[in-house]
């Protein structure tokens, strides 16, 4: 039985270490998902290049660390998600309201000229990036093994998420957010100044894609090619937690993770396809997702 | 419907556009190669994971072309780049290099599902292909052509080079590859390996190709505690997994050990996280290289103000063996290549190199090199150990014989 566990370890150990790694590494899918998952869901745009705002985010905090040093890493997320309001106030403005499939070959053609001004800019080559010295070596408890830049990751990433949480709950702000993607006429006859408040959410998506890249350039090659392996996950997790949904972006975020980690220890050879056949179960029983709700827009 | 027609009109221009801009190009085409430039064809990546390894490729053919002055028979040369990004594409690209470009020959393909393609296109059309990568045995094995020539060792020569270290390094070897036919290569030419070195199999994980977390294969590695790893991931895949065995702290607790790697694979990790023992065709920095080799590295050096990769070796070597050929033809007639291709020796070197007549192999040495302790330098990894064969009989008998590749070589 080539692959499985041959030596006497305990098998509790690993199923409890490879759960604790997979419920981590759900988190920054989760990260990455949830941009894409505002973006939909606030502006009904699938937006094919968030992969390439993730890898932009990596260049810039890059290009930061090269300048300034480590602390310069956090302006990455807000200059990426500048770059994203002129692309929404040039392109993606254009794509409201028309059909699905326009609004996915547009920002696919993005993503490659993303890719391509990467390239031009920072040359074809990875560009070397670790884990910041305060923050490399591991922690062992018992039968856990992580790394304390994953946790780091873990905190980062879960105070991101309760702050966009209470943004979109409990703020003036969130509430136009919501109302707007749900009635953009009504919101717009209260004398609200949509098109602005939609610029808005499309930088917000895209900064959140690049928080994700920031974080995962340490642990994932840093090449213009990088969003490539870490999109996948997300577009799976989207599709299993419901377009739109933060809380499903969480739950199917933990769930691909676990799922991935214990097939890679107790079924390797289905490592690939486990994620996929998790969708394809939930798109069976749940069309919309976990928490997908029934769109008037999309109907 | 009425609103159709300008769209129509406007699509009908456009494609009498093309088509009178092409029937120019194919016209000056013709007219072209019988007098004016000769066009050669590179197929190499341009775009997504492999872009880096098609640039250092490109930038090595290119330079064989500076060398030579851009000319020869006396004609000027003009390289037509298209790109590799998946078998199909490849194999189109190559049909288009033939019929729009009108190329006399063909250097590139890195990788084998693309140079399988490729092979099936220089075979029909009787162009001369000369492979730069691409490491399956099937290439110049069972599915081997008249007209593709591999400068790059397979898979079960590069494992043999490679395993007396493993052996020194441990018994206990867990194998950690690639699920698809170069990782399946390895686990193959490996296992029968294994016995012969006296040691034995703790593991194996067959890994998904453009997998980006390597932390759960990490955790089971750790379980397994084998004494050595011997891997067979490529490009990004590598990069990925060498960069998180050092976030978890595994460095230099187990050793790793692998085939088919190139130098920018470490660039893109940086000194902090690279570590283990490996098989490369070439290496910038070894003291045996040749002058002609050292020339070419500052050259090199002076053009890209960076140090020249495995792969540009690769690139470089293949075009060289392809212009001296056609010189050596004094023709551009494919038969005419193919025959000097098969004659084509390279003796600058203590081993010479050729390519076999009856494969199509090139029969050369390669390096087997480690990661230094200190890197001190922004691109100088390794300290070189060793050659995978130190003489001339040793090589040859390296590449297996007659028998054991199998290539039912057709006639000309």
């Amino acid at each position: 039985m080539p692959g499985r566990l041959r030596t006497d370890g305990n098998m509790l150990d690993a199923l409890v270490s490879q759960t604790a790694n997979g419920l981590v590494l759900g988190f920054v899918y989760v990260l990455i998902a949830v941009g894409l998952s505002i973006t939909f869901g606030l502006l009904g745009v699938i937006n094919f290049a968030h992969g390439a705002f993730f890898a932009l985010g990596a260049y810039v905090a890059w290009q930061l660390y090269q300048l300034f040093g480590w602390w310069a890493v956090i302006l990455a997320p807000p200059i990426v998600g500048v770059v994203g309001m002129l692309i929404e106030a040039t392109i993606i403005r254009r794509l409201y309201g028309k059909e699905p499939l326009l609004s996915l070959i547009v920002t696919f053609a993005l993503a490659l000229l993303i890719e391509a001004l990467i390239r031009y800019g920072w040359g074809a080559d990875g560009k070397p990036f670790n884990p910041p010295p305060f923050l490399s070596g591991i922690v062992e408890i018992g039968p856990l093994l992580i790394t304390k830049y994953r946790v780091a990751v873990l905190g980062i990433t879960i105070a991101t998420l309760l702050a966009l949480w209470a943004f979109l709950v409990w703020t003036p702000y969130g509430r136009v957010l919501r109302a707007g993607s749900r009635d953009p006429e009504m919101v717009e006859l209260l004398g609200i100044n949509l098109p602005r408040v939609l610029t808005a959410v499309f930088g917000l998506g895209c900064a959140l894609a690049a928080i994700a890249g920031v974080l995962a350039a340490p642990l994932w090659t840093v090449s213009p090619s990088m969003a490539a392996n870490a999109v996948m996950p997300a577009f799976v997790v989207v599709a299993i937690g419901g377009l739109g949904s933060l809380r499903g972006a969480v739950v199917a975020g933990l769930a691909v993770g676990v799922v991935t980690s214990l097939t890679i220890q107790f079924w390797p050879e289905a490592a690939a396809a486990s994620m996929y056949v998790l969708m394809f179960a939930i798109m069976l029983i749940r069309p919309r997702g976990l928490f997908g709700e029934r769109w008037e827009r999309f109907e | 419907m009425t609103r159709m027609n300008p769209q129509r009109r406007s699509l009908i221009r456009t494609l009498a556009g093309v088509a009178a801009l092409s029937a120019v190009g194919w016209s000056a085409a013709a007219c072209a190669q019988a007098e004016g430039p000769i066009r050669i064809g590179l197929i190499y990546s341009k775009q997504g994971p492999g872009a880096a390894i098609g640039q250092y490729l490109q930038r090595g053919s290119e330079l064989a072309v500076e060398q030579v002055g851009r000319k020869v028979l006396g004609r000027p040369i003009e390289l037509v780049w298209l790109d590799e990004p998946n078998p199909q594409v490849s194999q189109q690209n190559m049909q288009r290099l033939v019929d729009e470009n009108k190329v006399i020959a063909v250097v590139g393909g890195n990788y084998s599902s693309s140079a399988l393609a490729m092979m099936s296109v220089a075979n029909r059309e009787k162009i001369p292909l000369i492979l730069t990568g691409a490491a399956a045995s099937e290439i110049t094995g069972k599915s081997c052509s008249r007209y593709t020539f591999r400068t790059q060792a397979t898979v079960p020569v590069q494992m043999k080079g490679l395993m007396p270290y493993v052996s020194q390094l441990g018994k206990k070897v867990y194998f950690l590859t690639a699920s698809y036919a170069f990782g399946q290569d390895i686990l193959r030419s490996s296992r029968a390996l294994l016995k012969e070195n006296g040691a034995t199999e703790v593991g194996v994980d067959e890994v998904p190709i453009n997998t980006a977390d390597y932390s759960s294969y990490i955790l089971k590695i750790r379980q397994a505690k084998p004494d050595v790893i011997v891997g067979g991931l490529v490009g990004g895949d590598f990069s990925n997994f060498m960069k998180q065995w050092n976030e978890m702290g595994m460095k230099d607790k187990i050793p790793y050990a692998a085939i088919a790697v190139t130098d920018t694979d470490f660039w893109d990790v940086g000194p902090q996280a690279s570590t283990g023992i490996y098989v490369k065709p070439w290496y910038y920095n070894n003291p045996k290289n040749t002058e002609v080799e050292k020339k070419m590295m500052a050259d090199f050096t002076k053009k890209y103000n960076e140090p020249p990769s495995d792969k540009t070796w690769s690139g470089w070597i293949g075009m060289r063996a392809l212009l001296e050929s056609i010189e050596a033809a004094k023709s551009t007639d494919s038969k005419a290549i193919v025959t000097q291709l098969e004659k084509w020796k390279n003796a600058e070197g203590e081993i010479p190199f050729f390519f076999r007549d009856w494969d199509h192999q090139m029969v050369r040495p390669a390096v087997i090199v480690g990661v230094k302790k200190q890197i001190t330098d922004k691109w100088d990894y390794f300290d070189v150990l060793k050659n995978t064969s130190a003489s001339e009989a040793d090589t040859a008998t390296a590449f297996g014989t007659k028998e054991e590749i199998g290539c039912p070589m057709p006639a000309l």
